[in-house]
């Protein structure tokens, strides 16, 4: 499995394509750093000693819109409440809230950077298996003494790694970014995070190590997804098509959705952001983080049984 | 003499159309073993049955003991094989290239590598990637990729197609060298049959993925008898001795005989001396060439 993983690890960065993603992905931090970075410098961001008095008004407003719209809407009642509760718990405990740039804002900020890591990593995974059809090369790889599922595996795992280095790259290189652009935070600060009706601090450069992992679900499933088309239909551009397009309006259609139908929730979409279940609000009234895990691993089993049954069986004839 | 390789009444349907019917042969160990048949007689889909690229409707096929139905692993272990035209990953080096496939092998070493890229003449521009290779070098590139793990069976699809003169004069050297230092048996398909009868011990000819003949190809060139046309006036007188002694065949200008070619002139003075006027005495060639036409001929071709 080793020498599978290295062969494909080296089809991969052999490409001159993959450099250019790596590239953009580094360009891509360092530009956003430096937008804000002139952000920061144009505002000036004093201290505003009125705090409290605005988040009260904020609260009551808050209030206002819990009886009015979370009358009959379960999602707007439970943002209501969250913002109400985080704002509350700010005054007792004396946390202003902080507009400061620092390291670990800037690298909350780069998980924008994840849709392009995972636009890379669907790339990747569409191509990894359909490319060998494409180019005539699946022959030569399939007549050696190495079953097809071994041989999908291994380029099932190249896809999970790559998209953990994107990851990494982001995590890693906007850390070192946003520590020479905004230095460490003044003061300690840390994340205040909403569940079941309670604040919880919790540490905020691991909670942005969990962040990062949970906003990757989706990509992960859409990536899965992309594997799947690609040795199924052997074909990249649909696989990359129907992917992307998946990645860009799945989530809004889901949402668009679930204001209607209750069915929703058994959609890929409505149960790939996880981060609603730690800090938000569910999508669809009554789901909870396990039916959304359950969901999960049902798609992505039923996407590696149609990719390796499908590849394991089907006759080459390329 | 073993068997590396058995077919077993191979069947073949593709979507309801039958493309190989019942195809049965064996190649022995160290035999040179040509698939010849026009195009689209089924010689890529037996080759890719038997490296297990595409499945059997029925039937089983057997290389050195192990069916790859039921025993993939072990049994295509032994072979190497080009399929129609070998691709490459255009984006590495002829090396890297070979690299790959020597990582799915167990054992081979770097010296391996090197060995068989002076084999196949690779030498210079193995650093090079494969996109700026012509053709015929990645003919050789293939090639070198199918000796790697040192295989029982090589299975050549349309080998020499893009080599040069020369090349394909090397070509046939390293098939020969190979059979007969190593043991190796090979496969090698065409639809060319002067270069199969310069290259095979034995020839099968499939036409519509049916085998009409197999035929060993020294049985011919070896034969030292030849036909020969004898144009002659009248025969009425000597027909009788010439069907008994020389078992000739009568045509509208004479006949035709099967003999050696010392026997030429014996059969001319008998001839003369019975005042029969003779012509002209001319060889004929009737090559496997002829047979392949006569047989596929008939059948409108594949096509
Ligand atoms: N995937 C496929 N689907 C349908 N028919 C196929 C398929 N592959 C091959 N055939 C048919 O099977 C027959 C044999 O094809 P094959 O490629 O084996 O011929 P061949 O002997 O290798 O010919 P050539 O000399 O042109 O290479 C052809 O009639 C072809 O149309
Ligand atoms: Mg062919």
């Amino acid at each position: 499995m080793g020498n599978l993983l290295m062969n494909e690890w080296i089809k991969i960065f052999r490409k001159l394509s993959t450099t250019i993603m790596i590239v953009l992905l580094l360009l891509g931090i360092v530009t956003m750093g430096a937008f804000y970075k002139y952000q920061e410098t144009t505002s000036t961001t004093q201290v505003n000693e009125n705090w409290k008095q605005e988040l009260q008004t904020q609260i009551s407003s808050d209030q206002e819109g819990l009886t009015t719209a979370g009358e009959n809407n379960a999602n707007m009642k439970t943002y209501y409440e969250r913002q109400i509760a985080l704002n509350e718990y700010r005054i007792e405990n004396d946390i202003a809230p902080n507009n400061e740039q620092h390291i670990w804002t800037f690298v909350g900020d780069s998980q924008m950077m994840i849709s392009l890591a995972g636009l890379f990593s669907i790339i990747i995974a569409a191509g990894i298996v359909s490319s060998e059809f494409s180019s005539g090369t699946i022959k030569l790889l399939l007549i050696r003494p190495i079953s097809r599922v071994k041989i999908l595996l291994s380029k099932y795992i190249t896809v999970l790694l790559f998209g953990i280095l994107m990851l990494a790259i982001i995590y890693l290189f906007s850390s070192l970014v946003g520590l020479v652009l905004f230095g460490l935070p003044s003061t300690d600060v840390s994340h205040l995070a909403y569940s079941n009706g309670e604040v919880i601090e919790r540490s905020i450069s691991f909670n942005l190590v969990i962040q990062y992992l949970l906003s990757s679900i989706d990509i992960l499933m859409i990536a899965t997804m992309a594997f799947m088309i690609s040795s199924a239909f052997r074909n990249s551009s649909f696989a990359i098509g129907i992917s992307l397009f998946l990645l860009f309006m799945g989530g809004t259609a889901t949402i668009l959705l679930a204001s209607w139908f209750d069915w929703t929730k058994y959609i890929l979409f409505a149960n790939t952001d996880l981060t609603a279940y730690f800090d938000g609000v569910p999508i669809v009234e009554g789901m909870t983080l396990s039916f959304s895990i359950v969901m999960l691993l049902i798609y992505f089993l039923i996407f590696h049984l149609l990719a390796f049954g499908i590849f394991a069986k089907r006759d080459v004839a390329a | 003499m073993s068997a590396v390789l058995t077919l077993e009444h191979v069947k073949k349907t593709i979507k309801g159309n039958p493309i190989i019917n019942d195809l049965s042969f064996s190649v022995q160990a160290g035999e040179i073993f040509g698939l010849l048949g026009p195009n689209g007689a089924g010689k890529t889909t037996t080759i890719r049955m038997i490296v297990g690229l595409i499945g059997l409707t029925d039937g089983d096929i057997i290389v050195s003991g192990k069916s790859v139905k039921k025993n993939f692993e072990e049994a295509v272990k032994n072979i190497g094989a080009i399929v129609e035209n070998p691709e490459m990953y255009k984006h590495l080096t002829g090396y890297q290239n070979l690299k790959q496939y020597a990582r799915m092998h167990k054992g081979i070493s770097k010296e391996k590598i090197d060995e068989v890229i002076e084999l196949v003449g690779l030498t210079e521009r193995i650093d090079e990637k494969v996109r700026t290779y012509s053709l015929g070098m990645r003919q050789r590139l293939g090639l070198a990729q199918c000796l790697l793990h040192d295989p029982k069976l090589l299975i050549l699809d349309e080998p020499t197609n893009g080599l040069d003169p020369a090349g394909i004069r090397e070509f046939r050297d390293h098939l020969r060298m190979l059979t007969e230092t190593k043991g190796m048996s090979v496969i090698v398909s065409s639809h060319l049959l002067s270069e199969m009868e310069m290259m095979c011990d034995r020839i099968a000819i499939i036409q519509q993925g049916t085998l009409t003949d197999i035929q060993y190809v020294r049985d011919f060139v070896d034969n030292d008898q030849m036909v020969y046309l004898i144009e002659t006036g009248p025969l009425d007188n000597v027909k009788n001795w010439l069907q008994q002694d020389w078992n000739a065949t009568f045509v509208d200008s004479g006949f035709t005989v099967s003999v050696n070619k010392e026997e030429v002139p014996l059969l001319l003075n008998r001839l003369i001396d019975s005042k029969v006027s003779v012509y002209s005495a001319k060889e004929i060639v009737k090559t496997l060439e002829q047979r392949f036409l006569e047989v596929t001929t008939h059948t409108n071709g594949g096509l």
